[in-house]
């Protein structure tokens, strides 16, 4: 056992070494092997960073509230009566003894993307103040809060990156009226930064909504008050409406628009993937011809099959590593944090930055080792199965 | 034994090395095929959108409402021919996460601004004379088997009857094909008078006007004169052409067009590179054979031609087998994405275009081999091993 291993640390090792002699050819393989990683990566990243902006952005301990049946914000409408019934509802946290409830209107006004210079779907929250307190996490980076009853607003720091037009101090005009951006914030790179905020009363009497709101969003006393909640609005007959946790409804929105994205992905890469194994093939079949008198020499002084067969795919295997590893770098380098948006199932744009993880690097590299396997051990069979005397005698 | 037998015999020299060769070029022309017709679909509404076609919406965004009656006032516009408005209606059947593409229209207006919508004369007369007659497109009338005289029941995840009810039902009174724009043939129109007596709220509000011209030459200044109409009123326009809405609205999904591009280019820079390099070598290969060759009088530019008529046989070869095989799949895959319709398909000028990079990728690759083999020094050639 010990002679045969080696037997293959010297053949792999010998064969390894003399790669630079097949330059060309084993460059070829690895640069196919190293695009189609660095697809892969790519399309994966992209998913990835789109779920995330939407999943990190749901809280437990947040309720929201839609119409019964409507799924998305923009599909729902929550009236007024509705607002107040649910201030009473147990399990709200409260501050300054006012429950935090916050009721919002959600209306789409154009953005110009700074890529593209066309006019996009932007989401305009009107919100209460409780609204902007009852999101923990956000923070004004730049300038300052909305004041109600003004025509002020605050803008997503992702709004601002993405699209024209909406830096602090900027005004912005919709139909009629005239805004004021007075502040700019930040949610680690969430949904929420795709958004921009105005008070809600305004935003009613601005967009003649009065009395109408699309959600309802409220801060519960702790993640395990939502049983309780969600059992006083289902009891009472006026409200009919849907609730469930902030991160139950932001991780269905992502599960719903990410897995087109990752769907798209890994087909592409297998296709492209089957190119390249054609590629590394070639690469293999040629290395082991060119081979042919080293490989009979080394089986007439004693050197076993096994060797040899593993010691070409060992070959394989090291220029599909070194593709794998170069596409990875090579994505990461290109598209992580990559900036880019489309379109949410709120018909709003979502801005995200494409996410390369160990795990994703992980998939990418295991797509490059089974191309690398496919590719090394046809050639390895041919290897070992060549004839000593034909190959030595051939010359 | 003549040229054509030469450039056989030397890719069938080692028939594997060709197959792989041929997989490789096969899978880019594949991908490049199946993306590039992917890609006109998507976009394919940017183009049949009549040029003389004019869209007006809200200046918030096209989500917001106009009055319906800024219909009649756009029809005074001088140089306005036909015109008439749409909502979205938000409608699905019985699966709420399968959406219809339905619009609440003005059914005699809506057909002759769009001339190029088709039904039988019997079936339009009964579309325009039943208030809840639908008329739907060929592609979404195949998908759920409606055929005209149905009653169906259809859902709004926007809208509410004034009854409470959430359920609206319709007879199928058309189904309707559109030659100029096959996408069209998924949508589903009601009609807005419907519409307006049983919706909760939104009544007699339009999300669009859409309106021809008498020519696209005053287009601009018929856009700015719509415009200028509604300055300073309660809901401000803009307008443009369909072609350019329909590019907007498509690039809001991101650069769909630039994805595509990296990804055909990586797969294109891939077989570049084996093929390259499998060219050179195999001409290396046969270093001697040309030397022989060419003591046997055979000139420097025959030879260079039969290497460059190898590398090209081989790609366009494959890059035909890949587009052929492109133009099956996105046939099957057109029948399950609902949008596209007939939109998806293998076209001319994405077949020839395709035919043109496997000439190209064909005299690229052949380049060194057959310039080294043209140089090629006869005594050099013999001598070497």
């Amino acid at each position: 056992m010990g002679r045969i291993l080696r037997q293959i640390a010297a053949i792999a090792s010998m064969n390894i070494r003399s790669i630079p002699q097949r330059l060309w050819m084993s460059l070829s393989t690895v640069v196919a092997i190293a695009l189609v990683v660095a697809v892969l990566l790519a399309f994966l990243a992209m998913g990835n960073g789109f779920r995330q902006a939407q999943s990190s952005a749901g809280a437990a301990d947040i309720a929201i509230m839609l119409r019964d049946g409507a799924q998305t914000e923009i599909n729902s409408a929550v009236t007024r009566e509705q607002a107040d019934i649910v201030e009473e509802a147990p399990g709200i946290a409260r501050q300054n003894g006012r429950p935090l409830v916050s009721a919002e209107l959600y209306v789409i006004v154009d953005g110009v993307s700074r890529s593209s210079h066309l006019r996009a779907n932007l989401p305009l929250r009107g919100l209460p103040l409780a609204g902007v307190a009852l999101r923990h996490n956000v923070r004004i980076a730049e300038g300052r809060l909305f004041q109600t009853g003004t025509n002020e607003i605050v803008v997503g720091r992702s709004v601002t990156r993405e699209f024209e037009g909406f830096d602090l101090g900027k005004t912005l005009r919709l139909g009629q009226s005239v805004w004021t951006i007075v502040g700019v914030f930040e949610d680690g790179g969430t949904v929420r930064e795709s958004e921009l905020w105005g008070d809600v009363g305004v935003v009613q009497s601005v967009f003649k909504r009065s009395n109408f709101f699309q959600t309802i969003r409220v801060r519960l006393a702790s993640a395990s008050a939502l049983p309780a909640l969600k059992a006083y609005v289902d009891g009472d007959p006026r409200l009919k409406l849907a609730v469930e946790s902030e991160a139950e409804y932001f991780s269905e929105q992502a599960r719903q628009s990410s897995d087109l994205i990752q769907k798209l992905g890994w087909p592409l890469a297998i296709i492209m993937a089957i190119g390249a194994l054609a590629g590394a093939l070639n690469t293999m079949y040629s290395s082991v011809a060119s081979r042919g008198t080293e490989i009979a020499t080394l089986r007439a002084i004693g050197f076993g099959r096994i060797p040899t067969f593993v010691g070409t795919l060992a070959e394989a295997l090291t220029l599909a590593v070194i593709g794998g590893v170069v596409g990875i770098l090579a994505a990461t380098l290109l598209f992580q944090g990559y900036s880019a948006s489309t379109l949410s199932s709120n018909f709003t744009q979502v801005v995200f930055t494409f996410k390369v993880t160990p795990a994703l690097c992980g998939s990418a590299l295991v797509l490059a080792l089974i191309v690398g396997v496919i590719g090394g051990i046809f050639p390895a069979f041919r290897a070992a199965r060549q004839p000593i005397v034909g190959m030595l005698g051939e010359q | 034994m003549n040229q054509a037998m030469l450039v056989a015999k030397n890719l069938g020299r080692r028939k594997l090395r060709t197959f792989l060769m041929l997989v490789a070029i096969f899978i880019a022309f594949f991908l490049y095929g199946a993306l590039e017709c992917f890609n006109r679909a998507f976009h394919s509404s940017e183009n049949a959108a009549s040029a003389e076609r004019l869209v007006t919406v809200n200046r918030i965004n096209f989500t917001m409402p106009l009055p319906v009656n800024y219909a009649g006032r756009v029809q005074q516009v001088p140089g306005v021919r036909a015109v008439t408005y749409q909502s979205w209606f938000g409608g699905y059947y019985k699966d709420q996460r399968e959406p219809l593409f339905m619009m609440a229209v003005d059914p005699a207006t809506y057909l002759a601004v769009y001339p190029s919508v088709q039904m039988p004369a019997e079936q339009r007369r009964a579309w325009l004379a039943n208030r809840t007659g639908l008329a739907v497109g060929k592609t979404t009338a195949a998908k759920y088997g409606w055929k005209v005289g149905d009653r169906i029941p259809i859902s709004s995840n926007v809208y509410m009857k004034k009854d409470g009810g959430r359920a609206w039902e319709f007879d199928v009174s058309a189904v309707f094909s559109d030659p100029d724009d096959s996408a069209r043939e998924g949508l589903v129109l009601m009609g807005h008078d419907y519409f307006d007596e049983t919706v909760t709220f939104g009544r007699d509000q339009v999300n669009m006007i859409v309106f021809s011209t008498s020519s696209t030459k005053q287009n601009d200044a018929i856009a700015k004169a719509v415009d200028a109409l509604f300055a300073n009123s309660e809901a401000e326009t803009t307008t443009d052409t369909a072609a350019a809405f329909n590019r907007a609205f498509a690039a809001q999904f991101g650069n769909i067009a630039l994805i595509i591009t990296l990804v055909v280019a990586t797969a294109f820079a891939a077989i570049l590179m084996i093929v390259g390099n499998t060219m050179v070598m195999s001409v290396r290969e046969r270093t001697r054979e040309i030397g022989v060759l060419k003591t046997l009088g055979f000139r420097s530019s025959t030879i260079l031609g039969q290497i460059l008529a190898e590398s090209l046989l081989l790609a366009v070869v494959g890059a035909v087998l890949g587009l052929g095989a492109a133009d099956g799949v996105i046939l099957v895959a057109g029948k399950f994405l609902q949008g596209f319709g007939s939109n998806l398909q293998m076209t001319a000028a994405v077949f020839l275009g395709g035919v043109g990079w496997a000439v190209l990728l064909g005299l690229v690759t052949g380049a060194v081999p057959a310039w080294s083999g043209m140089r090629l020094q006869i005594a050099t050639a013999l001598g070497r091993r």
